[in-house]
């Protein structure tokens, strides 16, 4: 079973990188489980983990709010997910992840972190075998609702 | 003169960021990386006076990079600019002889206090 210690790092890390980047508090709502990562937003940004702690996070939220929260990030408004709007929202996903990433190894899990990989469409389907997610929604007000899904377990000891 | 600065990351957004913040405030970007192999070989075409240094990048990472420029150039002046900024991180860049480390999402000012510091 997946810990929820493991999750506490990325909400506080994404509500301090929203802070720090568009200027507002988002708020955190109801952790949920859900028995396989499934994912239904229209943007996803997803980032690996590897270490002691491994698996995926995926941070999903609709094409309307992360063209609002490129807008804040890049200083002027888009209309287009182009290849600026898509880095800086990779990088959104970037930053929040290697926030999290600090905070576990505080906890003892010294981990690293793959680049982000954006996956853009509804009914995305992702599965990841064995280790069931924990989602956090973070309600950033007049930008949207932005989902932190969190599929992380202990790395296996490898048989002897 | 200008200071000439190479900034490193894979992010087309980021590059764009730290271009305004460093152009806009009197410094020369004189080329743009997007992994760590492009900015050891711009090292070696550029000279410049600083380079920005992401960590987490394809191809080669930005801790590798910084090994493989300050063996080209002992004197290189390599600030990493990154978002993993984990103790072990920073400790292994200082010890590579990185001369600052940022961790992203950062304020323009961060960036501009780093070069005035280095490219003084």
């Amino acid at each position: 079973m997946m810990k929820v210690q493991y999750v506490s790092p990325f909400a506080e890390a994404a509500v301090s990188v929203f802070e720090m980047l568009v200027g507002m508090t988002p708020e955190r709502g109801q952790l949920a489980a859900r028995p396989q990562l499934f994912t239904t937003q229209q943007v996803n940004i997803v980032c690996g983990i590897t270490g002691p702690v491994e698996g995926l996070v995926i941070y999903g939220t609709s094409m309307n709010s992360a063209l609002k929260i490129a807008s804040k990030m890049i200083g002027m408004p888009v209309t287009q997910f182009d290849q600026l709007v898509a880095s800086a929202i990779g990088e959104l996903g970037n930053m929040i992840t290697g926030n999290s990433a600090s905070l576990l190894a505080a906890q003892g899990f010294g981990c690293d972190i793959t680049p982000p990989t954006i996956i853009r469409g509804t009914n995305v389907k992702i599965t990841t075998v064995d280790i069931p997610a924990l989602v956090i929604p973070l309600n950033l007000k007049e930008l949207g609702t932005f989902e932190v899904n969190v599929s992380l377990q202990e790395r296996r000891k490898l048989a002897a | 003169m200008a200071k000439r600065i190479l900034i490193t990351d894979d992010a087309l957004f980021m590059r764009v960021t730290l271009k305004n913040i460093l152009t806009q405030n009197g410094y020369e970007v004189v080329g743009e990386a997007a992994n760590g192999v492009e900015s050891v070989e711009l090292y070696k075409q550029l000279k410049p006076d600083v380079v920005t240094m992401d960590i987490t990048m394809p191809e080669m990472d930005g801790l590798q990079a910084l090994k493989e420029i300050r063996a080209l150039d002992p004197n290189a002046s390599i600030v990493m600019c990154t978002a993993m900024g984990q103790k072990n991180m920073v400790v292994e860049a200082i010890q590579a002889g990185a001369k600052d480390f940022i961790v992203k999402p950062f304020q323009p000012d961060r960036v501009l206090e780093a070069m005035s510091k280095l490219a003084a």
